[in-house]
């Protein structure tokens, strides 16, 4: 047989040697993203830029859904909009009362349903037209009569009978039953002039045409998908101009960039959604010229229970554990879970261990169970509890109903959280101690299974408003789905009589205090069904640079967060630092170590290869011509 | 890729082989099959003295052992406590210390445990995802040189396919459609990258085909799964074994990039799965240095000593590729 004789031994040389190279070379860009503030990177971008306008950049990790208030749902463009466009109300920085906000006064009659707003006459937008209760009126009418307008802030017109503006100042919302929640409409008001071009509001997303008319104290001038959000002051808001000249919101998708970012001065600021890790937060705390911003949220982070998912005609679908029925074993996989563990292990101190469903920020409406009540970590009593329900543990230990099937359960996870997943791997031990075995599914996107039904249990939360009625509205039965599977308000299936007799009562109160108690006594309801199992109120953990934000309204004032308010006060009130700091002054001693370190670990690498690369060279040598 | 390589071991005809050494006339002839052991056996102890004088080789062959042995022996070193998160024994994202000689992560396990632990993983899917790898690519190779015709068009045509797209994209595809588990990654891993496998059978199958011994074994009536399989395969093992070694090392770094992305089963502790870990906990802005470093070393360590293996591996059983006799 003839064959060719190539070239000897050059290839595998070649390769090693390229293996070689190709290695150092991932050393190295591993090095120099191990370690922050490197050297190598640009100097910091200043809050100050030369010709004198400032600006605050912000980094975000969601992206915008969209720009249109009428679609709108996810924190980042909910937050946008509060800085592009002005609420008929707003809520004090301070203490979440409702205060004006583009309407001045606002009344209702003796029979509770009719409102009226006073409507502000220096409110223009920014293609100096003025702002009028005709606006407002377009905007809530436009919402009732088409639903694409519908789909982000539907419920607040649900009740709604008819919206008139007789004049300029004047604002008629006609009720068809008693609403408490009209002082808190979150729903931006739109321009009628402009939003009466858009056409379809399904599909009208609000971002081609730049600057984008509105009348909050910013106005938007640039977006791009998935990359910035720029605003700039509007100089004529009627509460005052914003200090800072602009405002950037920019897409950091890996939160460990944006600190990185923070670090060396590129963002100003890192959204606290999702928080900062209790390792970044605490490596911060230690940099000079940031500030780490520590509060309580408004989050809660609860454990969801299906409890077997229904149309609102009552055809069942899904695929929740049936052993999930019984509130024995709700209340039992509950007991076992130790929140205190949760609370200092998975989030190191920077949350509130849970009780009612609304967080303890809302003072109002923050109820704990009573003694008797509370589902504490008790994991004898939660045996008990299944050993009464009928699963008993079998000689493998694992627990088995009646039917001697084994009690596994699923568990809904976001793959992006990864709280959920440590929070997982704690409840398969604790469980598994129970018996019971779980499956932590973490996907990318959980509403697939979510609305159809098809979980067990899932990681669930809510940021809270001031007002709670949109969180409690979402485990009513009128929130159910109209057919299987489609997208609904509904939380998680729950229809409970009992709670939607107490919702319907807090609704129509108008007086606080009555109303306060409704709300408490829904959650005493929800927490004995055990189908919300609050774990933890996470803090809201976010920090900024000093030298470029001298102040900044957090909310409540007191002790509150920064990013995502209910309101624009953070980035209304935020003032520039006189001097931003000109040099890289966020290389710390510790970075600088980390510095060596991985160039360290690089050398001795780069050495042992070497050796190996010279080891082979030799056994070669002999072979060589 | 020239197509002509040769094996050191003869085809099979053991009724021409002499028995070397044989005792000689004395005895009775002894059996084909005790002829075929000894000539098996001698080709192993042939090959492990070629092997021997490759020092890469052997340094390669080391580093699998000493982490072959340290991933049998995990439940035995550290004990199968050490991945639990409830009875963690240090704190969140310690330093390295004396009793955690490579610090803990962010429950308090020592990292250590974890990385011995994360071996048996990495090391399983590494290896069951090549051997499914390179099963699907002798399958698709000897088929497609065999049969030729129509056949072997379409299947080339699909492994074209496969080859040009990108493994990485594919994988992830797969791992996201599918539940997330072991299986998964293996499953992902392994239909993604056997077309190499593929094309480098087919082309040595065509070289085995045109030899007159395989006519011979047709004219006598072999059909063709005996030609394939007794003929043809054990033709193409030794390049299958070269090039499982190399698959190998890809699929550990696969595995570690599909664990890296959040794409495995995230309550399976494995390097990919730890590097992730690390990231979502912060350790890359933190500096944790010691919660990143090992795991990617121990990645590279043993995708390095696969790949040393299989070089060596690859040159003893072909000898164009330069070696010493």
């Amino acid at each position: 047989m003839v064959t060719r004789v190539p070239h000897r031994s050059l290839r595998p040389r070649r390769r090693l040697r390229l293996l070689l190279a190709s290695g150092a070379a991932a050393l190295a860009l591993a090095a120099g993203s191990v370690v922050p503030g490197n050297p190598l990177a640009p100097a910091p971008t200043e809050a100050r830029a030369d010709d004198g306008t400032t600006t605050l950049t912000v980094a975000v990790a969601q992206s915008v859904d969209s720009l249109s208030p009428f679609l709108a749902q996810r924190l980042v463009s909910t937050s946008i909009h509060r800085l592009m466009y002005d609420y008929l109300t707003n809520y004090d920085a301070k203490d979440n009362k409702a205060i004006p906000g583009l309407a001045t006064a606002w009344e209702p009659s003796a029979d509770k349903l009719t409102w009226t707003y006073t409507i502000r006459s220096d409110s223009t937008w920014s293609d100096g037209r003025q702002a009028t209760a005709e606006d407002a009126a377009w905007t809530f009418n436009t919402m009732m009569t088409d639903e694409g307008a519908a789909t982000s802030n539907g419920s607040f017109v649900g009740n709604f009978e008819e919206v008139t503006a007789p004049s300029k100042d004047k604002l008629v919302i006609k009720l068809k039953k008693p609403q408490a929640t009209m002082t808190a409409l979150d729903v931006p008001i739109v321009p009628k002039h402009i939003w009466e071009k858009a056409g379809d509001f399904s599909k009208f997303n609000n971002d081609k045409d730049f600057p984008i008319v509105g009348n909050g104290p910013f106005i938007l001038t640039d977006y791009k998908v998935d990359s910035y959000v720029k605003l700039k002051a509007n100089k004529d808001f009627w509460r005052g101009s914003p200090k800072f000249d602009e405002l950037v919101f920019r897409y950091y998708k890996d939160q460990d960039a944006a600190v990185a970012a923070l670090r060396k001065g590129e963002v100003s600021f890192v959204a606290g959604s999702p928080s900062l890790t209790p390792a970044q937060s605490a490596s911060l705390e230690n940099a000079p010229d940031i500030k780490v911003n520590d509060a309580p949220g408004r989050r809660f982070f609860a454990l969801a229970v299906n409890p077997g998912a229904r149309t609102k005609d009552g055809q069942k679908f899904g695929d929740g554990h049936p052993a999930l029925l019984d509130q024995k074993v709700r209340h039992a996989l509950f007991m076992a879970v130790d929140r205190k563990t949760i609370i200092d292990k998975v989030f190191q101190g920077h949350a509130v261990e849970g009780e009612g469903y609304i967080p303890p920020r809302f003072g109002d409406y923050f109820w704990k169970p009573s003694d008797g009540q509370k589902l504490a970590h008790d994991p004898a009593k939660a045996s008990a509890l299944l050993d009464e329900a009928g699963y008993r543990k079998n000689s493998a230990g694992k627990r088995v109903g009646k039917d001697g099937k084994p009690l596994d359960f699923r568990i809904l996870c976001h793959a992006t959280d990864p709280n959920d997943k440590a929070i997982g791997k704690y409840l398969q031990e604790w469980w598994g101690d129970q018996g019971i075995g779980l499956k932590v599914d973490c996907l990318d996107n959980v509403s697939d299974p979510w609305y159809a039904g098809e979980y067990d249990l899932a990681f669930d939360g809510w940021s809270v408003n001031p007002d709670p009625d949109f969180v409690l509205s979402i485990h009513t039965c009128a929130a159910l789905p109209a057919k299987a599977k489609e997208t609904a308000a509904t939380d998680n299936f729950i229809c409970d009589k009992r709670y939607d007799e107490l919702y319907k009562k807090q609704l129509a109160e108008y007086d606080p205090a009555k109303r306060a108690d409704l709300v408490k006594q829904l959650e005493s309801r929800l927490y004995d069904t055990g189908y919300m199992n609050v774990m933890a109120y996470p803090n809201a953990v976010e920090a900024y640079r000093t030298d470029h934000i001298a102040s900044i309204t957090t909310m409540p004032s007191a002790a509150g967060n920064i990013y995502g308010q209910d309101g624009y006060w953070s980035w209304w009130s935020a003032v520039p630092a006189a001097g931003a700091s000109s040099s890289g002054s966020s290389d710390s001693g510790s970075s600088s170590t980390g510095v060596l370190v991985g160039i360290g670990i690089a050398v001795v690498v780069l050495a042992g290869g070497g050796l190996l690369f010279a080891m082979r060279r030799r056994s070669t040598a002999e072979d060589r011509e | 890729m020239t197509t002509s390589m040769e094996k050191p071991s003869e085809p099979r005809e053991p009724e021409l082989g002499k028995p070397s050494g044989g005792p000689g006339k004395a005895a009775p002839a002894p059996s084909p099959r005790a002829l075929t052991r000894a000539r098996r056996r001698q080709a192993v102890v042939r090959f492990w003295q070629q092997y021997r004088t490759h020092r890469a080789g052997l340094v390669g062959l080391a580093v699998l052992a000493v982490i072959a042995l340290l991933a049998l022996t995990a439940p035995l070193l550290v004990g199968a406590g050490s991945q639990s998160v409830t009875d963690a024994p240090g704190g969140p994202m310690e330093a390295p210390s004396g009793e955690f000689p490579l610090g803990t992560d962010q429950f308090g396990r020592s990292l250590l445990a974890l990385m011995l632990w994360g071996t048996r993983v990495s090391l399983t899917v590494g290896l069951l995802a090549a051997f499914l790898s390179v099963a699907i690519g002798t399958l698709v190779g000897i088929t497609a040189g065999h049969f030729k015709g129509w056949y072997a068009t379409v299947v080339m045509r699909v492994t074209d396919w496969f080859l040009v797209m990108p493994t990485l994209v594919l994988a992830i595809a797969l791992a996201t459609v599918l539940s997330r588990s072991v299986w998964t990654t293996i499953l992902a891993i392994g239909v993604t990258t056997w077309p190499t496998t593929a094309r480098l059978v087919r082309a040595q199958t065509l070289s085995v085909e045109s030899r007159p011994y395989i006519e011979r074994s047709r004219a006598l009536g072999g059909g063709h799964g005996h030609i394939m399989s007794r003929h043809v395969l054990p033709n193409v093992m030794p390049l299958v074994l070269a090039q499982t070694t190399l698959v190998i090392s890809t699929a550990i770094l696969t595995e570690a990039t599909l664990a890296f992305l959040g794409l495995s089963d995230p309550t399976i502790v494995s390097w990919g799965g730890l590097l992730q870990d690390a990231r979502e906990a912060g350790a890359v802005s933190s500096g944790n240095w010691w919660y990143l470093a090992p795991p990617g070393l121990a990645i590279a360590v043993v995708a390095l000593a696969f790949t040393l293996c299989g070089r060596a591996i690859e040159s003893v059983l072909n000898p164009k590729l330069g070696v010493s006799r």
